[in-house]
């Protein structure tokens, strides 16, 4: 009994350090920032020695979502969303197709290996860097074409003018909701199989329900905006995402690759008895069996398409309005326009963003490792 | 359904030659069991057989093909693994099932399948579960469940009941026999366990270096070992085997070990002249004591000497000497002799097997 409580001390005070150092500067900053959030600390009083911060509430996030001068953040977080999709879509998409095609153990695999995983080990400015020039309107990626006899395509990567897609923002609770009802009825169609009653009640049913009141009802809902403001997905983003899946696709490769060589010789057996063709094994057998890969794929994926900024800057500058992205406002909005008090509301709005993919990780890897034991 | 046949079957990872030439014709329903040290190539001709390694050279006949290059697939074979070899992220119904929808089965065809090879191995209650909520016998059963679903032509078994313990082992290989009964399917079934081995086979190959050095029946196998390999390795304790003369002077055929003159009996004579070199081998079951010696002909009778004496329950562990022949001897019941202690023993002579010393083959 006595071993048990000095060993407990010990490690208290092996982690207090630690534990202080991370409640400061971690928790303890991120609740300064919140509170900052709620003030009015722009202006005369950001440049101030002493400044007054006078408590103003939701006011700064009301503005952000809803003000007459906050357009350019609800673009730029539009941005955010089309960034993660694709980015997610391309990076897992790719990288698992060259891991696939390297798991069939083709000579010079090794080299292979190091070739697509090399740009994971640039940073993002030498990216940015390199991509800007292969994306230049007249050379690179738009020359590729004439190589092959064709003619030059002329699509400006980083700085195109068109926005496809278009929504209105007034009509954001509508959409989020049609959104919702979507991935309901799109849950319950996965779940059909397994669980046809509990599909139903708990997923099918109420997502139709859903989407038929807000199809009906719709109208009555609260505008999200007191006037049109149309957002969409800018053309202009595609040169950056490109860069970034250029780069992490490397990534997800090494993860899927990894998990592709865990599984065991006689497995892969068993199934090639089954009859599965080399299609099927990976469709039915090792993908599925690798789905803690794809979750921490997308969990590490998102929040990176979140904390974009250096590849951005490095390609088209803060200021370009159409690839712009939250990050950059945040920047822009605290140091350019001295408006303290908004910018950390955006960097609450991100980190909170960001909670919502990590959390449900955190916790159910919790949970299957509570399992495990 | 079919009979399995391997002609001059080869293989060879490189240089390396794991099997010269394997021959071996196995007939249908027949229960054929691979026996043999680590490393002889047990597992490399079952995965020969299943088409999931490729041949260095010979045919292998499956029903009345040639499968030399018919896809493993299409070689409608079944395998159970050691591991067991389950889709961990499947249910056990799809596990069993997925056979079936990789050959695009309808789904009520599936589910009929699997219940009904479900309900042959007591299944029913756990086809909804994943395999690690499953013991390591009920993973088994599943395994062997995956195999059944498909009615395959001819079931391969790597050592399957190996990951589990002593008691369920012999259950399952108490079922295993059952189901064979039950379906009636060529099998082949690889394993380092003896008892598996002679109570299952129908036929055992018995093989050393990717070399098949007997194909017979349990009690062939061990009554008529073809060489002193076989002879020692079949059987626990192994076969005593001692250096001898074979001798004819005298009227009656006798061998000479050590100090020992053991008497041939009528029907194992070998033809060999007066003085040749034999081994004569002699298993530690076929040495009696206590009561039994007296059932045994006067001439089998002679006396040795106790070195240690265990008793196993029902049955005697003896090292005894005879004559300077140092034996192992398992006999009937608690024999309590005392180190040192001269005994009369009896030997089942008509059970002798003589080896040539030379080539190690026996003298028939
Ligand atoms: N890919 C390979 N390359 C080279 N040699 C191999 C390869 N696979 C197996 N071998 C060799 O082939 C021989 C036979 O292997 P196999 O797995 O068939 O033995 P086994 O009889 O099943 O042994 P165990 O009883 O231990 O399972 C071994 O000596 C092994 O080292
Ligand atoms: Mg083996």
């Amino acid at each position: 009994m006595r071993e048990v409580s000095r060993d407990r001390i010990k490690a208290f005070i092996t982690l207090l350090p630690s534990v202080v150092l991370i409640g400061v500067f971690v928790y303890g900053f991120i609740g300064n920032t919140v509170w900052i959030s709620m003030t009015d600390w722009r202006g005369g009083a950001a440049l101030s020695e002493n400044p007054v911060k006078n408590f103003i509430g939701m006011q700064n996030y009301v503005e952000l979502f809803s003000g007459f001068l906050d357009g350019r953040f609800r673009q730029d977080l539009v941005n955010a969303v089309y960034y993660s999709v694709l980015l997610l879509v391309g990076a897992v998409g790719i990288g698992m197709f060259i891991a696939i095609l390297l798991d069939r153990k083709p000579r010079g695999e090794d080299f292979l290996r190091t070739v697509f995983l090399y740009p994971m080990s640039l940073s993002f400015i030498v990216t940015g860097t390199i991509w800007r020039w292969l994306l230049a309107p007249q050379g690179g990626v738009n020359l590729l074409p004439t190589y092959l006899g064709g003619k030059a395509l002329d699509f400006q990567w980083l700085s195109s003018m068109k926005t496809v897609l278009l929504f209105d923002w007034q009509n954001l609770f509508p959409i989020l909701l049609y959104l919702a009802a979507f991935v309901l009825i799109l849950l319950g169609l996965g779940k059909l199989r397994r669980d046809p009653s509990r599909a139903f009640k708990h997923y099918l049913v109420p997502g139709v329900v859903l989407g038929a009141v807000v199809w009906l009802f719709g109208d009555l809902l609260p505008r999200a905006l007191f006037m049109e403001e149309e957002h969409g997905f800018n053309l202009a983003t595609l040169g950056i995402i490109l860069a970034t899946i250029w780069q992490y696709s490397g990534y997800t490769m090494a993860l899927y690759l990894a998990g592709f060589n865990g599984i065991s010789q006689d497995l892969m057996d068993a199934a090639r008895l089954d009859g599965a063709s080399d299609f099927d094994y990976y469709m039915h057998v090792a993908i599925p069996m690798l789905k803690p890969i794809t979750i921490s794929a997308v969990i590490i994926l998102s929040h990176i398409s979140l904390k974009m900024f250096d590849l951005i800057f490095a390609m088209t500058g803060p200021d370009n309005a159409a690839t712009g992205h939250p990050a950059l406002d945040m920047y822009l909005t605290t140091f350019r326009a001295n408006d303290f008090a908004k910018g950390a509301a955006i960097a609450i709005v991100l980190f909170l963003v960001a909670g919502t993919f990590i959390i449900p990780y955190l916790v159910t890897s919790y949970r299957q490792r509570r399992n495990a034991r | 359904m079919a009979r399995v046949e391997l002609v001059n079957v080869s293989k060879r990872y490189g240089d390396v030659i794991i099997v010269p030439g394997a021959d071996l014709e196995i007939k249908d329903n027949e229960f054929i069991v691979f026996v043999g040290p680590s490393g002889c190539g047990k597992s490399t001709i079952l995965r020969m057989i299943a088409g999931l390694e490729p041949i260095s050279g010979g045919e292998i006949h499956i029903g009345d093909r040639v499968v030399n290059n018919v896809s493993p697939k299409s070689r409608n074979v079944a395998m159970v693994f050691q591991n067991y070899a389950l889709y961990p992220h499947m249910t056990v119904r799809d596990n069993m099932g997925f056979s079936l929808k990789m050959a695009k089965r309808s789904k009520s065809e599936i589910d009929e399948a699997v219940n009904r090879a479900a309900e042959v191995l007591e299944l029913g209650q756990l086809l909804d579960r994943k395999p690690s909520e499953l013991s390591g016998g009920q993973r088994q059963r599943v395994a062997m469940g995956r195999a059944i679903v498909r009615q395959p032509d001819v079931f391969l078994f790597d050592e399957p009941l190996s990951n589990l313990d002593a008691q369920l082992r012999t259950q399952m290989r108490r079922e295993l026999k059952k189901l064979h009964m039950k379906l009636a399917t060529t099998t082949i079934y690889v394993t380092h366990d003896q008892i598996e081995a002679m109570t299952l086979a129908s036929r055992i190959v018995i093989l050393k270096d990717g070399e098949i050095q007997q194909v017979g029946t349990p009690v062939e196998v061990f009554e008529k070992p073809a060489n002193v390999f076989v002879a020692q390795f079949i059987g626990n304790p192994p076969m005593n085997i001692l250096e001898g003369i074979f001798e004819t002077s005298g009227g009656s055929p006798v061998v000479r070990a050590g100090g020992s003159v053991f008497p041939v009996p009528e029907g194992r004579v070998p033809d060999l002249a007066g003085g040749a070199p034999v081994l004569v081998g002699l298993r530690p079951d076929s040495i009696k004591m206590g009561e039994n010696v007296e059932r045994l002909p006067k001439e089998w009778w002679c006396r040795g000497e106790v070195v240690v004496s265990e008793i196993l329950g029902g049955q005697s562990l003896l090292e005894i000497v005879v004559d300077d022949n140092e034996l192992i001897a398992e006999v009937e019941g608690r024999i309590e002799a005392q180190p040192g202690e001269t005994v009369p023993i009896g030997f089942e002579f008509d059970r002798m097997v003589l080896f040539d010393p030379e080539t190690t083959k026996a003298i028939s």
